[in-house]
């Protein structure tokens, strides 16, 4: 395990002249720079891209949340803890926008044991609950990474080949209490094809390198708040499937909505099997999605039927996942002057932005939105003639 | 920058498909496509009128690309040297008069200049609706789409990206239908929770325009207003484009089929063919990798 070479770590290198970056301009002010420093950073989030590289769309993923003495500390404002659980409500619904077919189960550790939050769901409301109640927490004791990682592989390891297992840790002590070897435990998760992310909320701590260098996941220590969000950002985007992982044909159903009103004659209220087992869920109900195989209600989509295990889906939440499997390519910059087709807007300044497919001229600000949130090109003209669809 | 007065941007985006109104023109029906925009104008005006905040946008979709019919490409530095030229003469409000003008001037170069090329026929509404997003990136902003022609199966993708994007950023989209319902238009109306029309009679497109899409989002909650169509959310499988109700996806693209096969058509992966996954496997063996 100790025979990949480590990187060189910050106090080994030369001396880094963080303030030479800065340049002020004639009257004194740091404006431009600033500016600037923040646009290469935006740009930098669109021009990354992984290519042609398979992506797991079908995501099992459980986040290990520290709850030991550690949160406590202030440096996150009002505490770690809140900070964290704040960020994850935010990580948690850019998840089921960005994966609406995937589940997510959250775990808890403190006080050398560890407890399941929730179970692994793909419906994003429980988990907010649950995140929103679990702010009032007494963060004591150690965590345990061993106990939370046993927890995880539990449910994890049942789950069918083809789906990605990933498990993400977000970690503030630098301390953990294990019962057994942790190095066994590494090895049944890169067995089972497990992939183990850490990010750490104190300083780099060694198991959590080599965990995460042998599962295949990625480990990052936070600076700020922000950089914080950042990392768990990277985190929502589909990650390249392994060479391992299976390919198959998945059974879905894909049911209607029925919409039925008292004045109807046919009108029949029913149960919706997702809520047999809360006690204050909605009675009684008019409308809803019935699985196509055994009409068992639900009122939400997705979800795995409970009757005869059938996934039912909508069509649209599949083509939430498209944009990841034909990425827009990234459009190449040039300083000239004219006006965005797309907002209108003049570019005086300004860098242009031109799609290499059609010959579209756009503006910064629409740049990072038709990256960012569209996902398409809004010209599509081809210079010769024909008419096709920007990818 | 006044905090209390919210910018309120109302998009329109008329289908000027010159296919579609032609035939329109020969069948010699009660609406034509100057009609049309006078209708156009009726509700922007009206919409204008309403508060000091609101803004308008119009945007004409052609076959082959989209055209800001208004406002013109020096509206974000304020520049009015040009509207002096368009003084009316019956004492209307200069800037309804303006738009006015602006639309009519627009869309008489659009649709004399723009060919059509190639073998397309269809609008290409998905691009038009990107323009309109990205337009109204700043301000509170609601899109209506006036569809003439028929939907283009090609732009099922970049639209579903568009509708996405708009429910993201919480942006309405109406739909006001003048000949066949739209599949897509109905899934944009219900996703980001628009209304969607279809008009019984082409003549009063002016009236329905004014009753149904002129109030905005909170005052619909006030009104009685036509109900929300039933969205036929089944997916059409890749093979034979029919609407299945229980299908086959491939993990690895995400194409849906309505029979089992081997290789998936699209990404070329070979599938392992395994038991549905309901039932344990006792005698057969599954191939595991351990």
């Amino acid at each position: 395990m100790d025979e990949e070479p480590e990187r060189t770590k910050r106090w080994e290198g030369g001396y880094e002249r963080t303030w030479e970056v800065l340049k002020e301009d004639e009257s004194g002010s740091l404006k431009a720079t600033v500016e600037e420093i923040l646009f290469q950073s935006k740009r930098k989030r669109v021009t990354e891209s992984h290519g042609q590289v398979r992506l797991g769309m079908m995501r099992h993923l459980h986040v290990v949340i520290d709850c030991s003495r550690t949160m406590d500390d202030h440096d996150l404002k009002p505490n770690r803890l809140t900070a964290s659980l704040k960020l994850l409500e935010t990580f948690v619904e850019d998840y089921f926008d960005q994966n609406p077919i995937s589940q997510l189960g959250l775990i808890t550790t403190k006080n050398k044991r560890a407890e399941k939050l929730t179970d692994l769901a793909g419906n994003p409301k429980k988990h907010i609950v649950a995140l929103k109640k679990a702010v009032d927490t007494v963060c004591i004791g150690e965590p345990s990474l061993y106990n939370s990682l046993h927890l995880a592989i539990q449910t994890l390891k049942h789950m069918p080949g083809h789906t990605s297992r990933e498990i993400l840790v977000i970690l503030s002590s630098l301390t953990t209490c294990d019962p057994a070897n942790i190095c066994e435990l590494i090895k049944t998760l890169k067995s089972l094809k497990v992939r183990v992310s850490v990010i750490g909320l104190s300083a780099e701590v060694r198991v959590c390198t080599v965990l995460t260098r042998e599962t295949g996941g990625s480990y990052h220590v936070i600076l700020d708040e922000s950089h914080f969000k950042e990392l768990l950002m990277l985190h929502v985007k589909p990650p390249p499937a392994s060479s391992s992982s299976e390919c198959s044909l998945i059974r879905m159903g894909f049911p209607q909505h029925t919409v039925a009103y008292l004045s109807d004659q046919d009108a029949k209220p029913s149960f919706s099997m997702a809520h047999l087992d809360s006690s204050g869920g909605a009675g009684l109900s008019l409308g809803g999605y019935f699985c196509p195989q055994c009409h068992a209600k639900y009122t939400e989509l997705p979800v795995e039927c409970k009757v005869c295990g059938l996934t039912l889906v909508s069509a649209p939440h599949l083509a939430r996942s498209f944009h990841h499997l034909f990425p827009l390519q990234a459009f190449t910059e040039s300083p000239a002057e004219g006006f965005c087709q797309a907002c209108q807007g003049e570019l005086k300044d300004k860098s242009i932005f031109t799609c290499p497919i059609c010959g579209g001229v756009f503006c910064s600000e629409c740049d990072l939105f038709i990256h960012d949130s569209l996902h398409c090109c809004p010209c599509y003209l081809i210079p010769d003639g024909t008419i096709s669809v920007c990818h | 920058m006044a905090s209390e007065e919210e910018i309120n941007l109302l998009v329109i985006v008329v289908d000027v498909n010159p296919i579609w109104w032609g035939q329109q023109a020969q069948r010699e029906t009660d609406l034509s496509l100057s009609k049309c925009l006078d209708a156009v104008m009726v509700l922007g005006n009206s919409y204008m009128a309403m508060a000091r905040t609101s803004r308008l946008a119009v945007i004409a979709s052609h076959c082959e690309d989209s055209h800001f019919l208004y406002p013109g490409k020096s509206w974000r530095t304020g520049d009015s040297s040009g509207d002096d030229a368009y003084s009316s003469g019956d004492g209307k409000y200069e800037l309804l008069a303006v738009a006015n003008n602006f639309i009519a001037e627009e869309v008489r170069k659009v649709m004399s200049k723009t060919e059509v090329r190639g073998n397309s026929t269809d609008t290409l509404l998905a691009g038009t609706l990107a323009k309109a997003l990205c337009f109204g990136q700043e301000m509170k902003s609601r899109i209506l789409v006036i569809k003439a022609a028929e939907d283009c199966a090609r732009q099922y993708m970049n639209f579903m990206n568009v509708i996405f994007a708009a429910q993201k950023q919480n942006i309405l989209i109406d739909a006001c239908v003048l000949d066949s319902d739209s599949g897509l238009l109905q899934q944009a109306c219900d996703i980001t929770g628009g209304l969607y029309l279809k008009i019984p009679q082409k003549v009063a497109l002016a009236q329905y325009l004014l009753w149904v899409f002129l109030p905005d989002s909170e005052q619909r909650s006030q009104l009685v207003l036509p109900p929300p169509a039933h969205v036929d959310y089944r997916a059409a499988c890749f093979c034979h484009r029919n609407l299945i109700e229980i299908g086959y996806v491939c993990s690895v693209c995400l194409s849906i089929f309505c029979n089992f096969s081997p290789i998936c058509t699209t990404c070329e992966t070979a599938f392992k063919i395994q038991l549905p996954q309901m039932v344990k496997p006792k005698k057969k063996k599954l191939k595991q990798p351990t």
